[in-house]
């Protein structure tokens, strides 16, 4: 542990969990907790939006919209990225990756719901409830969010 | 001679290729970890403009996928 509170990985990697503690004043956990809100209450209506409608292709949209012009305009402190990637631990990933992309498109190419399912196919009645729908919707903007800071 | 389940070894594909995936994630925040975090070969990705770019086009494009359609 340095002087600073960090530890060793926290330095060699600065966007890895356990983050160091910062202290927040009152007001910028007042405004954390209503941006949670407020995006919990945009998935939530989202959600509620029927399938190729307007609606929900706007829904996605605008956060779209807001996140690109946040990267563009005004970015938030990045979170340093490595200045290179251990080829061996990346191999793993590159591998999985792979696999799930080939089983995919071996799906998509055979096209035989419901004997040969896509991710898609498997996903969509997972999602089918609204309060699982709305808590993938705001997990997908946090996503967006993270994405910006990287 | 019963039919192949096809359907449960697609199923059984996801589910393996997935976990695995966690399972990577989970070592990967390991101390000392060799493999890199998702966050972080995502970063290692996005350092040129182009890979920003092709990024939140991906999240662009997941959201619309699962979302809208």
């Amino acid at each position: 542990m340095a002087r600073d509170g960090t530890t060793t990985t926290q330095r060699d990697h600065p966007g890895r969990w356990p983050r160091p503690l910062t202290q927040r004043r009152p007001a910028h956990l007042a405004l954390l907790a209503l941006l949670g809100a407020g995006l919990a209450v945009y998935a939530w209506v989202v959600a509620g939006t029927a399938p190729f409608t307007r609606g929900a292709l706007i829904g996605v949209l605008i956060p779209g919209a807001v996140l690109g012009t946040i990267a563009l305009v005004r970015p938030p402190e990045r979170i340093p990225p490595p200045d290179e990637l251990d080829m061996t631990g990346m191999s793993y990933w590159v591998i999985c990756l792979a696999a799930f992309f080939e089983w995919e498109a071996s799906a998509w190419r055979d096209s035989s719901w419901p004997w040969h399912p896509s991710f898609t196919n498997l996903i969509d009645p997972l999602m089918e409830p609204h309060l699982i729908k709305s808590a993938a919707i705001l997990v997908w903007l946090l996503a967006g969010w993270a994405l910006v800071r990287r | 001679m019963p039919p192949i389940p096809t359907r449960g070894i697609t199923i059984a594909g996801f589910a393996v290729l997935v976990a695995a995936m966690v399972v990577l994630e989970i070592l990967a925040r390991r101390p000392g970890s060799r493999i890199p975090t998702v966050g972080e070969w995502l970063g290692y990705l996005m350092r040129p403009k182009l890979g920003r770019i092709l990024v939140l086009a991906g999240w662009m494009w997941l959201g619309w996928h699962y979302f809208a359609r």
